[in-house]
């Protein structure tokens, strides 16, 4: 189909689409037939709901009587002392909140504010992606991760003006519906939001001329170098951006730097640097790495499952294979970097916290968890299924039935709930309303020790991967420096990093009764330490292999065993003592994931290979796996919005400025999950629309000159491991 | 579209499929029902506010659920309404809930305080069906829940206050920031963390006042630092305790068991604990008089004064 029928055929059907998409959109969120209503002025918006702001403005005199009103600029209106009077200002009441053509303004802001953050993720992800697949092409003289880059650059040019065009349609509707809270927005953030406006000028200008400049930048390290640059640069202002929106966005949670009673700014610095931002920050960065990988792995897929030759299909297998690896690499520690985040959340709010895991958002964390877990089970089975392409893997397979089991069984700890809604009469049965047996598998000790047990089998799926075609390893001698190096930073780092909390945790403010249950957790940290620098004298003993299953034995040993039984201990005697005991968890399972990897890494360096890898060889299935793996996190990425969006309650600036509208109730789960799944449609759908659109220009080129030139069959591929 | 676009389509839609089923069943799991929000008249909406909105929680508990003491233990409520019904004449349990909540002041049980605020103003401001819901809730604590007879309560509930809050401004600038640190600096020769706890932070020998702004006013601060004894949280009543050797003591029980009495009691600033042998024990009555000292407003500078207020108004 050449453009132009392209072109008519959209034409045609364009008016079904558009017909479809207003009709589905109508009976999904239920919507009154009063579609152009007019604007809802703050008495009849509260029509049902008859609660007005809970802010005053400034300037109240004490004694004053509270059905007085005020005029901006804190002049009171009492005194002008007439009915009439009373009956201007109240129509001159400014608007709180206006409706979108008859629709639900809250619901709106939803949809349009999770896709714009949609692209966002996908637009600040995938350049951090692009980027290191340039350098690492670039330093390794491979000319297929540079082109690889460059048709990533190529999608996001696209998804950028999308997201831009949805930034400046969530701005228009945020202005638009909720004019009294972007009011007080404005007033704290407003000189901000011209630092956001001129970063993202940056944004743009890095952004084309990164793309634009590929080829011309060519030819000479200087040239090259210069290419990257703009990468980084690219990469700089991209975060910046999202440092910034992220600041908005906390503020709304933990307002900080202003006078609570009045909304008077006293510091922009600390309204930015609130308790949430910094928290939201490394979440949302190491979240978008993984969002634009899986994204990356999908394309990817889709791709190899339309390939038409077998060239075709060996360049989306490793390109879907990179995705993947990027992908579960961020998946990896953004469990530590959500459960800081929820820590914060309880530090700021404890009883947001509490709304969080023990209130109304309770039951969204089993469903964070399925998601989670489909996420860890898919990118397995992808790993499992990709060793069918490595001669020699075979040797591993008998290790899957046994990660099966550890998998499924984490999972199913995950997932159980604290405790389920008894009757009274099953609560007689009990004797106690928790369940006497599921209550074990339900606190968050069992769930912070399942979580790291499927985070080490992941990593050990990974490991066996790696291993595949590998064969007899050469002396640890002959890694030269470079394995030394390697090595001693790694150690270095792991020890670092367990014996400085270790000290800290020396001096931590706690009563001395309390203090005495942080005391195995410093010793947890000292074993591990010497268990870490065990591993790596082995490793230089030639014996990596003892190495690795010690550090592995040991970590399951303390982060699982030993700290889910005395995460019980703990949650019953010392609670406070939890937030220690999470993060030595947490600890001792990274100290394990860096050192085994880099053990790994210069153990294998130059070992004798088995077989190749036969890329392309993948059977339909990896590629759905692949595919399963966008969707869902997609998905979480939907339901974890509404989760932060939401512990807000009723309130726009959490403890600040309340949601008087008839919106401001808490949606069920089943609500949130159609109009989740209604985000997660119109962004998958517009992602493809945008790849479609994006590729339109190469497919003539393509038919007639296919420029790839990769090996069927390779060992070709095998330093890209 | 090809044939491999179209399984790919119906894969991703099959997927988002599940994740919707999911959310539903989720939601019928959880008692929050397939509607569009946890709200309307249902003892399950009623549930959430009780816990969450209405800051029920702060002041009342329900059996093993909850700590509060500020209020009635809610337990077994429903029956009780009946009783008391019956006692004051009124013609049923639900009559008396409904008093309870529109004019809290009304009906005060024994031995506590009039401290429950009108849940329709601010800063709590319940809408009117969400009164409903938490009384539908109430009723299934110790009865069945009639919604039906509920609704015919419908008009004598107020809609929640259109009043503005007029936020309580100190007279002299202050930072609540500033505030939290007078509040558990212990360099000072009195400091309130040591007998309250904020956000898991002091001692427990006064109430807790984590969420403690969300429920009570300025003014209920300023009056219970400067005058302490003048409201007392139930259950931080001073006991008065004299021994057979013909020793007073005034405190707080810490324990009691069949042997002996653990006592706090306030000496200089300090909270001491006092062990006394049951047997030793002539006389205990319950005192007016709070533990917290009387003297903290002369202790503390102005700044510092309005500090605290100001912190503790921002703990919602």
């Amino acid at each position: 189909m050449n453009n132009l029928k392209i072109v008519r055929w959209f034409a045609k059907r364009s008016i079904f689409v558009v017909l479809l998409v207003v009709l589905s959109l109508g009976s999904f969120l239920s919507v009154v037939p009063e579609i152009f209503a007019a604007d809802i002025p703050v008495v009849a918006a509260k029509a049902n709901e008859g609660a007005t702001s809970g802010v005053e403005l400034p300037q109240f005199e004490s004694g004053q009587s509270s059905a007085d009103s005020q005029l901006p600029g804190g002049q009171s209106a009492a005194g002008e002392g007439t009915a009439t009077a009373a009956i201007e200002e109240e129509e001159m009441a400014p608007v709180q909140y206006r409706t979108f053509f008859g629709l639900d303004p809250r619901t709106v802001v939803w949809i349009v504010s999770e896709l714009h953050l949609m692209f966002a993720a996908f637009v600040l992800g995938v350049p951090i992606f692009a980027v290191i697949v340039e350098i690492v092409g670039f330093k390794g003289g491979d000319i297929k991760y540079d082109k690889m880059a460059k048709e990533f650059t190529k999608l996001l040019s696209a998804a950028f003006a999308t997201t831009a065009s949805f930034g400046g349609l969530l701005g228009f509707c945020l202005f638009g519906l909720y004019p009294e809270f972007m009011g007080h927005m404005t007033n704290v953030f407003s000189p901000t939001m011209y630092v956001y406006a001129l970063m993202f000028f940056g944004e743009a200008f890095t952004l084309y001329g990164y793309y634009y400049s590929w080829e011309i930048l060519k030819g000479t390290a200087a040239k090259k170098w210069f290419h990257i640059f703009l990468g980084i640069m690219l990469n700089l202002f991209g975060t910046g951006l999202m440092f910034l929106t992220n600041s908005w966005a906390t503020y709304m949670m933990s307002p900080a730097g202003i006078v609570p009673e009045t909304g008077r700014l006293v510091s922009l610095y600390h309204a930015v640097y609130n308790p949430l931002w910094m928290p939201v920050n490394i979440h949302r960065l190491i979240a978008n790495v993984c969002f634009g990988g899986f994204v990356v792995g999908a394309y990817a897929a889709v791709k190899f499952l339309g390939a038409k030759s077998d060239e075709e299909r060996a360049h989306y297998d490793w390109m879907g294979y990179v995705g993947n690896f990027i992908g579960v690499g961020a998946l990896i520690p953004l469990p530590f970097a959500g459960y800081w985040l929820g820590r914060e959340v309880y530090s700021a709010s404890p009883v947001m916290g509490n709304i969080m895991m023990g209130g109304a958002f309770s039951w969204t964390f089993i469903i964070q968890a399925i998601l989670i877990g489909m996420l860890f089970i898919g990118a397995n089975y992808y790993l499992w299924l990709g060793m069918g392409r490595i001669k020699g893997s075979e040797r591993y397979t008998r290790f899957f039935k046994y990660l099966i089991f550890i998998i499924f069984v984490s999972f199913a700890v995950w997932l159980t709930p604290h405790n389920l809604p008894l009757s009274g009469e099953e609560r007689a049965m009990i004797g106690e309303q928790y369940h006497p047996f599921s209550k074990y598998f339900g606190v968050m000790a069992a769930k912070n020790a399942v979580v790291n047990l499927i985070i080490l089998a992941t990593f050990f799926s990974f490991l066996i991967y790696r291993r595949g075609n590998k064969g007899e390893m050469c002396s640890f001698s002959e890694q030269g420096k470079a394995g030394k190096i390697g090595i001693f930073s790694a150690l270095i780092f792991c020890l670092l990093m367990l014996i400085s909390y270790a000290i800290s945790l020396n001096f931590v403010e706690l009563e001395e009764n309390i203090k005495v249950f942080v005391k195995p957790l410093i010793l947890s940290l000292y074993i591990q330490s010497f268990v870490v620098c065990l591993a790596a004298f082995l490793t230089f003993k030639n014996k990596g292999k003892l190495g690795q299953a010690l550090l592995f034995a040991v970590t399951a040993c303390i982060a699982v065993l030993y700290f889910w039984y005395y995460g019980f201990q703990v949650m019953q005697k010392a609670n406070l003592v939890l937030r220690y005991l999470s993060v030595t968890q947490v600890s001792i399972v990274m100290s394990c994931l860096i050192m085994n990897a880099i053990i790994d890494v210069f153990m294998f360096r130059k070992a004798k290979l088995v077989g190749g890898i036969v890329w392309g060889k993948m059977p339909a299935r990896s590629q759905y796996a692949l595919i399963l793996l966008c969707v869902v996190i997609v998905i979480l990425m939907g339901l974890m919005g509404f989760i932060r969006s939401g512990l807000r309650m009723d309130w726009h600036v959490y403890g600040v400025l309340q949601d008087t509208s008839q919106w401001a109730y808490t949606p069920t789960l089943s609500y949130m999950g159609r109009i989740v799944g209604l985000i997660v449609v119109l962004f998958l759908g517009l992602v493809a629309f945008v790849f479609w659109l994006a590729n339109l220009g190469d497919k003539k080129e393509n038919k007639k000159t296919n420029t790839y030139e990769y090996e069927r069959v390779t060992a070709d591929y095998e330093g890209d491991r | 579209m090809n044939k491999s676009m179209l399984k790919i389509t119906a894969f991703g839609i099959a997927v988002i499929g599940f994740y919707i089923y999911i959310t539903m069943y989720v939601a019928g799991l959880s008692g929050t029902g397939s509607g569009e929000s946890a709200g309307g008249v249902s003892p399950e909406a009623g549930e959430k506010i009780f816990w969450g909105d209405g800051q029920c929680s702060t002041c009342h508990k329900i059996g093993t659920s909850g700590s509060a003491t500020r209020g009635p233990d809610q337990e077994g409520l429903a029956s009780r309404a009946e009783e008391r019904a019956k006692e004051l004449g009124m013609a049923s349990g639900l009559d008396y809930l409904v008093e309870s909540i529109v004019d809290p002041d009304k009906y005060i049980v024994k031995g506590y305080d009039k401290i429950m605020p009108r849940v329709y103003d601010p800063p709590i401001m319940l809408s009117r069906e969400k009164i409903l819901a938490v009384l539908a809730f109430l009723q299934t604590l110790g009865g069945e829940p009639d919604i039906g007879a509920l609704m015919k309560y419908k008009d004598k509930i107020p809609e929640a206050s259109k009043k503005k809050v007029k936020p309580w401004v100190p007279p002299i600038v202050v930072d609540a920031a500033e505030g939290e640190k007078v509040f558990f600096d212990e360099t000072r020769p009195v400091t309130c963390g040591k007998c309250h706890v904020v956000n898991g932070k002091g001692k427990k020998v006064g109430p807790e006042l984590t969420g403690i702004g969300a429920i009570q006013t300025a003014e209920y601060f300023i009056e219970s630092i400067l005058k302490p004894s003048a409201k007392i949280v139930k259950g931080y009543e001073t006991m008065y305790v004299i021994t057979t050797d013909g020793i007073p003591y005034n405190g707080l029980i810490k324990s009691e068991t069949e042997d002996e009495l653990v006592l706090l009691k306030e000496e200089s600033g300090e909270i001491e604990e006092v062990v006394i042998p049951k047997p030793e024990i002539a006389e205990m009555k319950k005192q007016e008089v709070s533990i917290m000292p009387g003297n903290i407003g002369e202790l503390l500078s102005v700044r510092d004064f309005y500090g605290i207020v100001s912190f503790l108004q921002s703990l919602k």
